[in-house]
């Protein structure tokens, strides 16, 4: 057995790695023990009488000698919570170090010894919660941003039973009103004109209460739609013929520009037209107080992948990474949305209209018809100009053919012309 | 001879007004039921040239009270108008007078003129 004195047999068998540099001869190492071996991958003959600059790279023999100029400088101890050392063959080790001056009184030199714990299971498990942590917080936010969404869907789904059945109950009395008001309207010429006008008025009063209740109802009937492929440009001529007499009364200028050869869309030619309507409206009554009134029409093709890059789209579970699509969009140069509505544009009832002027469902049926397409609506503030663009994003296919049951064996329905898409029934 | 109608719908104020209107344009013979459960007993007696049937009533509904007819030798022949309002705008819009099967409907509110126009067109010339 070699024979060690207490403190060398000490020394090698801590837990820790100890040294020392002997700072009155250009900090070469005195002393290097077993664990320090173990950690550095440098054996104690090859080290003792050398310095940092010898055994480390210059970068980290000058971190180490700035430490250790500053804790004879301080002459007291130094706490490093942690540095690094890369080892010859390149592993990182992470190290908690106290760095102490000594002043060794028999031979009058100045010393710096070192007691180093290697850290660098602790540091990777460390690591690896907080990643896990960043997974969490951010399976956390998805979470919730899901659960919210959900909860808007219920409280459309909520919303739209309860239309149903208010529709009925609210159509009845002014079924009973419209038939009063028919009939004393019929009467022989009162004597007070006014008769005349009150009766003309409440005629419109009913009418305007029967268009929100349909509105109501449209909205929670909204489930069936009819698709065939139809050619976007189309669509949008017939529309603004359809607003040509609102165009013409507000003097706004309407300038279209469809890409050309756009794949066919497949759409449901009335509900989508209702759709075009809508948002042309609003963007009429959106210019109310702009002076030249414009309003443009672009419509390209995109692949999805482009689309969720630079539109922010949310329709991943809809669309399918490379799938074409139509993006139409229509900007007004208006007032814009103010910041404090952006959020509630789609929700039923949300209106900035003067009463009477929108029953604040427009929206709400446009983009749940445009959700049954699969496609997608948003609205948003033009970035570089002021107004308003409605963007509409529109699948180039029907979803993938859906499976139904006749007569106890299971058909698979392909996407041909004319085909009748229905999307679950909402009402049960 | 004025024309014989049958008006079927729970909604007393309703029917009153309807009434009062139908007979006023002239040339109608109204009879209202109020109550579902007698309509059948009410067309047996008045045996009318046409029935207006709401959709939505305690009871029978307008469906049962049209089966019910549908299967009476001597009524069966009567042609009906659905009067509901449950009918939403994007049905109405074709033509505002739906067809449900053989079956009219008209949507409430009702205008009269249309209903007007829909009888002329299913009941036999005066």
């Amino acid at each position: 057995m070699e024979k060690l004195s207490i403190v060398e047999s000490v020394l090698d068998n801590l837990p820790v790695a100890v040294f020392a540099k002997d700072a009155t001869d250009d900090f070469r190492f005195i002393l290097w023990n077993k664990k320090q071996e173990e950690v550095t991958t440098i054996r104690a003959e090859k080290a003792l009488g050398k310095n940092d600059y010898h055994l480390f790279s210059q970068e980290s023999a000058e971190y180490f000698r700035s430490v250790d100029k500053a804790v004879i400088k301080r002459g007291s101890l130094m706490k490093v919570p942690e540095e690094i050392i890369e080892t010859k063959n390149g592993r990182e080790v992470h190290l908690r170090t106290v760095k102490i001056p000594v002043h060794d009184k028999e031979t009058g030199r100045l010393l710096v010894v070192g007691i180093s714990e290697d850290i660098t299971e602790q540091v990777k498990s460390r690591e690896q919660l907080e990643r896990l942590n960043r997974h969490l917080v951010r399976a956390n936010t998805e979470l919730q941003e899901t659960q919210m969404q959900l909860i808007q869907a219920e409280k459309l789904e909520s919303i739209g039973r309860l239309a149903a059945g208010v529709a009925h109950e609210v159509k009845n009395p002014l079924a009973l009103l419209l038939l009063g008001v028919d009939y004393l309207s019929q009467g022989i010429a009162p004597e007070d004109p006014n008769v005349e006008i009150i009766l003309k008025q409440m005629r419109e009063a009913v009418e305007r209460a029967d268009r929100i209740v349909r509105g109501l109802v449209d909205f929670s009937s909204q489930r069936s739609l009819s698709r065939e492929p139809i050619q976007l440009g189309l669509v949008v001529e017939e529309v603004l013929l359809l607003v040509k007499h609102e165009l013409t009364r507000s003097s706004t200028k309407v300038s279209v520009r469809m890409e050309k050869d756009l794949p066919l869309v497949f759409l449901d030619m009335s509900k989508f037209e209702q759709v075009l309507i809508n948002l042309i409206i609003n963007a009429v009554h959106a210019m109310s107080g702009t002076e030249s009134k414009q309003i443009k029409i672009r419509a390209r093709a995109e692949s999805l992948d482009e689309v969720v890059k630079n539109e922010g789209a949310r329709k991943r579970e809809v669309f399918r990474s490379g799938d074409q699509v139509v993006i139409l969009e229509i900007f007004d140069n208006g007032s814009g949305i103010a910041p404090s509505d952006s959020g509630r544009l789609f929700d039923p009832f949300f209106t900035t209209k003067a009463t009477g002027l929108g029953t604040g469902l427009g929206l709400s049926v446009a983009r749940r018809i445009v959700e049954l397409h699969g496609g997608e609506l948003t609205l948003q503030n033009r970035t570089k100009e002021t107004g308003a663009v409605a963007r509409l994003i529109l699948p180039t296919k029907l979803e993938t053919a859906k499976v139904t049951t006749v007569s106890g064996k299971v058909k698979t329905t392909e996407p041909v012309k004319g085909i009748d898409t229905t999307i679950g029934d909402l009402s049960s | 001879m004025a024309r014989k109608i049958l008006l079927v719908d729970d909604e007393a104020g309703f029917t009153q007004l309807l009434k009062m209107n139908l007979e006023r344009a002239g040339g109608y013979e109204v009879r209202i039921e109020n109550d579902s459960t007698k309509a059948l007993a009410t067309a047996r007696a008045f045996m009318p040239d046409a029935i207006l049937l709401d959709v939505v009533m305690p009871g029978m509904d307008g469906g049962d009270v049209q089966a019910q007819l549908q299967s009476t030798p001597l009524l069966s022949h009567i042609p009906i108008v659905m009067l509901t309002a449950l009918v939403d705008s994007t049905e109405l819009s074709e033509g505002a007078v739906g067809q449900a099967g053989s079956q009219m409907v008209l949507p409430k509110p009702v205008n009269l003129a249309l209903l007007l126009r829909v009888l002329e067109e299913i009941l036999p010339a005066a």
